[in-house]
């Protein structure tokens, strides 16, 4: 056990470092993703000019919680590794990197999770600022943090899984990117980026619940909104658990199909 | 003048022959615009979906998918004529390549804007189209309408091009400029709403400080005939006060270019 978690320490640890020289642009892609801020503020100014002063049971301040909430995770999900894999397979740059006696995937992991680290203070004082420019308040509820948190992390492992599988498709197409555009309305149309998700359709809601999208966002924005239970979270946990055995065999058949068709091309 | 107009005609000949090389990329280029089509008619019709609501910041809904063709209208024009050429800008600067722009016999910025099409993405702009026809379609519009929207969209146009530029031109000072750009895309991603749904704050920040409501919120004001006319004036002279400023910021910025040797 103890030489894989010595593998796991160096390869954070030097992730982390240089993540660190990024810092400048990981606030600048923070501030990129905009848009649960812009329906944040347009149903503010829908429930601001509403009869009863809300829309559906929410108030401008109860919007700006939801949408702050959905905000705070998406910044929690990012994740580019299709992006990179993109790149690794067309340059080849894939190439020495599988010379090594460790899946590639964990550098993208990694990665992945020392860029969070340096993200996090920065997301608490972005969401502190702007819950104060908007009247969002967050529930008192102290569980609710480390339950939020949890789904975060299963929420981003299952995210990176597809994406990696989306990446792979490198190894067959020009345009794995375009793909990525696709899925990722999806996500944000499920997950609750342009409304919770009790504003949809019964019937959009009723597939929703089967998808991993709705515990990505949705949950544990209701969760810090202290609209959702504890309860509530588990079966979410549960849903992402196994949406995350699924892509996780996904990927393992398409990283073994790809390779295949990679080595073919070098030989 | 008409050289130019000839220059530009190469220009389109040759990047075109470059891209039909490669047509599979044909289909991937057209799943990213249906994506991006998605979120726009996504954010609305959530919104118009919910019981009661009739209007989003007195815009109904034909009018407010008058603003989403704008919209990506506008989203196809930053990524077909826009984006291809100026996101070089950062490239030529500091690999030094710049030092051909600058000694061919052309404006340089005439050339840097002019190269490159990204033609894969005439989608959009056929979508953009395509929304506002359907849009107006349901509404009534006049002849006149028509015009204004039309000579508004172009002072829209210049506006973004030259926004785009004056950001792209900071890579004679800092290497990296994607990043500005990107910042540019989250700010403009408002322009998908008529810029009246946003609280009062947020609409003076969208009108003065990013002129984001010139781009999509005026022009489909122009074609239902409801635009005042002090913003109707107002869309044009701010585009030829920011292309002024932009082509002298360009022409200091040439003027600081050392090569990438020196």
């Amino acid at each position: 056990m103890t030489p894989l978690l010595r593998k796991a320490r160096v390869l954070f640890v030097t992730k982390f470092a240089e993540m660190t020289e990024y810092r400048a642009e990981v606030i600048i892609w923070m501030l990129s993703g905009t848009l649960s801020l812009v329906m944040m503020l347009v149903w503010m100014a829908q429930a601001a000019a509403a009869p009863g002063g809300q829309v559906n049971g929410y108030s401008p301040a109860e919007f700006a919680t939801y949408f702050l909430g959905t905000w705070a995770m998406s910044q929690l999900m990012v994740v580019w590794v299709a992006w990179e894999l993109d790149f690794e397979v067309r340059q080849g740059t894939l190439s020495p990197k599988l010379l090594r006696p460790l899946d590639p995937m964990w550098q993208h992991y990694a990665g992945h999770l020392a860029e969070r680290v340096v993200r996090f203070p920065a997301l608490l004082a972005l969401v502190a600022l702007f819950a104060w420019l908007s009247g969002a308040s967050f529930t008192h509820d102290p569980w609710a943090y480390p339950a939020a948190l949890g789904l975060a992390l299963l929420g981003f492992s299952a995210r990176f899984l597809w994406e990696y599988c989306l990446g792979l498709l490198a190894f067959w197409t020009e345009s794995s990117t375009s793909f990525q555009e696709l899925v990722w309305l999806v996500y944000a149309a499920l997950g609750g980026m342009f409304a919770p998700l009790a504003f949809y359709p019964q019937w959009v809601q009723q597939i929703a619940v089967w998808t991993p999208f709705p515990y990505m966002l949705g949950l544990p924005a209701q969760l810090l909104a202290g609209k959702a239970s504890l309860a509530d979270a588990g079966r979410g946990a549960l849903v992402l658990l196994g949406w995350l055995v699924v892509f996780w065999f996904v990927r393992l058949a398409v990283w073994r199909v790809g390779l295949r068709k990679y080595g073919a091309v070098g030989a | 003048m008409t050289r130019y107009l000839r220059l530009i005609r190469i220009f389109t000949g040759a990047t075109l022959a470059a891209q039909l090389e490669y047509r599979a990329n044909f289909v991937g280029a057209v799943l990213a615009s249906l994506g991006q089509v998605g979120v726009a008619l996504l954010g609305i019709g959530v919104l118009f979906g919910q019981p009661g609501t009739t209007t989003v910041g007195g815009w109904t809904f034909h009018e407010a998918l008058l603003v989403t063709g704008f919209f990506m209208l506008t989203e196809g024009v930053i990524s077909v004529f826009i984006q291809p050429n100026l996101s070089k800008i950062a490239e030529a600067v500091r690999t030094g390549s710049m030092d051909f722009t600058l000694l061919k016999p052309i404006d340089a910025q005439f050339n840097v804007s002019t190269r490159s099409l990204n033609m894969l993405r005439v989608t959009d702009l056929l979508i953009g189209v395509a929304l506002i026809g359907y849009a107006a379609s349901h509404l009534s519009v006049t002849p006149g309408g028509v015009l204004a929207a039309a000579v508004l969209y172009l002072s829209a146009v210049v506006i973004v091009y030259c926004i785009w530029l004056a950001l792209s031109t900071t890579a004679f000072w800092f290497v990296k400029t994607q990043n500005a750009s990107e910042l540019f895309s989250g700010v403009f991603g408002a322009a998908r709403f008529p810029v009246t749904a946003f609280p009062l704050p947020v609409r003076a920040f969208l009108t003065f400080v990013v002129p984001v409501a010139f781009i999509t919120t005026v022009p489909a004001q122009a074609l239902t005939g409801r635009l005042p006319p002090a913003l109707a004036l107002a869309s044009p002279l701010v585009a030829a006060a920011l292309f002024v400023l932009t082509r002298l910021f360009w022409r200091r910025a040439v003027a600081s270019y050392t090569s990438a040797s020196s």
